[in-house]
């Protein structure tokens, strides 16, 4: 491997990781979640999730890339033979498909960070400033924009990310603390810290209550969506994963917690009276319509708006760079240059990345058809891992020359079993949830942006497409890329 | 805040950020320990 393709040190590793799990899921989703879950009872069932999905896929991601320093699809098929190509295809284009959404919500944040900038928030209702902006061709700029910013990065390969890394991520840690320790000091905001811990016992008998956890879990940790396996390539020979993997699962989640104080806790000082409307306003409603109202009505507010909305667009970027990079990967495990690969992922990234910056429910169909198939990408890896032998993979890899913790049998039990299990009954419980929700009607009908069927249609496409091309993609990148 | 509020933001925020502690300041130490190691086989 040459240095320049390879992180420096640990923290370079790790906080790139860090940067790449810790996204606007963790900032806008989770408090939501949480509030609207049974608070402290979520939050158990979030902690049982950390340690039996989030972090066991997390080793597994580690031990693909480092075994195989090869893409999504090169790892699968090095791990689990050519025949299972197409499974590493669908995991890279899950991820591709949300970076084309992506980087429209990462142009968000940045074009909310200028407006905060220029004050163009004050005295502006900010429901009419969203409409005015959200779907518009503004929006497309913006997205074009947030792309240039992870591509520019992306280009100069892992010593680009590492910079960016080390730099952005202690920001926002930073960024994110003095946000949480306002709020916290606004008078009220106890309120907000009894209505995040106050346990509910009961909504602990409430599978729906585990499945949100389950589910918030998976999506803010990143574990399963092959950005852990794409900067696991670039790691040192004698590289740790174990600790590593723990060491970026427990800081992600606590700065979901970090943020959930945060947001509830302004929450409940500014506006106590429409908490239902705003923790049920929707990740885009809480952040861009209630957000900056709260803050306009707090003391200093426009100076913490400029904090908050720079904390969640460097969260985006630094996400927005792993997905790019994993595309890239995998197209240069084809044979091609990086920047003839960055290049390819650039232009498809705009261009497929403009129907949801111009229409609210395209992006919202996208994030609804592969949210769910990161699941289905969960199970991929668990099952490739069975295919090499969970224990073997435990052994020569996880547990190999480098190692700062070892890691037992459990791993091999959640991963071989758990995993399968719990991937396959979230699937189920989200498609029946959909085929008996409020438009049970139409749960089949796949031109419906909410549907089970569009799900499924959507998924049949990539699916076939990947099967007719499995052995073409084999061919290409066993043959196009050397082994790093 | 009820202390039944209490209790959960103490177990919850302990183990959490705890917990990141504890993995982090072991890391901190293994990466000590590794260039130590790195730095007398060099010599």
């Amino acid at each position: 491997m040459s240095a320049n393709e390879q992180f420096q040190s640990r923290w370079g590793l790790v906080l790139a990781t860090l940067g790449m799990a810790v996204g606007t899921g963790n900032i806008w989703r989770f408090p939501r979640i949480v509030a609207t879950n049974g608070g402290g009872s979520f939050l158990i069932a979030w902690v049982i999730f950390l340690l039996i999905w989030s972090v066991p896929l997390m080793i597994a991601e580690f031990a693909f890339g480092k075994r195989t320093r090869k893409g999504t699809v090169g790892a699968f098929i090095r791990i689990a033979g050519e025949g299972k190509g197409w499974m590493g295809g669908w995991v890279a284009l899950c991820a591709t498909a949300i970076m084309f959404y992506y980087s429209v919500v990462a142009g968000w944040c940045i074009r909310y960070c200028v407006a905060a900038i220029l004050g163009e928030l004050r005295g502006v209702d900010p429901e009419v400033f969203w409409e005015s902006y959200a779907g518009t061709t503004q929006a497309f700029w913006t997205h074009a924009v947030a792309l240039a910013l992870a591509i520019g990065v992306v280009w100069f390969g892992v010593r680009g990310i590492e910079r960016v890394a080390k730099v952005l991520i202690p920001t926002l840690v930073v960024l994110v603390v003095i946000l949480a320790i306002r709020a916290v000091t606004l008078p009220g905001a106890a309120a907000g810290l009894e209505f995040l811990f106050k346990p509910d016992l009961q909504a602990l008998g409430d599978f729906r209550v585990w499945l949100a956890a389950l589910t918030q879990n998976a999506w803010d940790t990143g574990a399963g969506w092959g950005l852990i396996l794409t900067y696991a390539i670039y790691m040192k020979a004698r590289e740790d994963i174990p600790l590593n993997a723990v060491l970026i699962g427990f800081g992600n989640n606590a700065m979901s917690l970090l943020a959930g104080i945060m947001v509830l806790c302004t929450v409940f000082a500014i506006n106590p009276g429409a908490r239902d409307e705003i923790v049920g306003a929707g990740n885009e409603g809480l952040t861009f319509i209630w957000m900056p109202q709260l803050f306009a009505q707090m003391p200093g507010g426009r100076f913490f708006m400029l904090l908050f909305f720079l904390a969640l667009s460097f969260a985006a970027l630094t996400s927005l760079i792993a997905m790019v990079e994993l595309a890239a990967r995998n197209l240069m495990d084809a044979g091609l240059s990086r920047r003839r690969a960055v290049g390819i992922v650039a232009t498809a990234g705009l261009i497929f990345g403009t129907p949801s910056a111009l229409s609210l429910t395209f992006l919202n169909n996208q994030d609804w058809v592969w949210g769910v198939g990161l699941m289905l990408s969960g199970l991929f890896f668990a099952l490739a891992a069975r295919s090499f032998g969970v224990d073997r993979l435990r052994r020569e890899v996880v547990n190999a020359e480098g190692a700062d913790l070892q890691v037992g049998r459990w791993w091999s039990f959640l991963v071989a079993v758990v995993i399968p299990v719990e991937a396959l009954v979230l699937m189920i419980w989200w498609l029946w949830g959909a085929s008996v929700g409020k438009e049970a009607s139409e749960w089949l009908n796949p031109f419906n942006p909410g549907s089970v069927g569009t799900v499924l249609a959507q998924w049949a496409v990539a699916l076939v497409a990947l099967l007719a091309l499995n052995k073409w993609m084999s061919r290409k990148t066993m043959k196009g890329g050397e082994s790093l | 805040m009820s202390p039944p509020a209490v209790v959960m933001m103490v177990l919850i925020c302990g183990f959490i950020w705890g917990g990141f502690w504890a993995f982090l300041t072991r890391a901190i130490r293994r990466e000590g320990d590794k260039q130590r190691v790195d730095q007398f086989s060099e010599g």
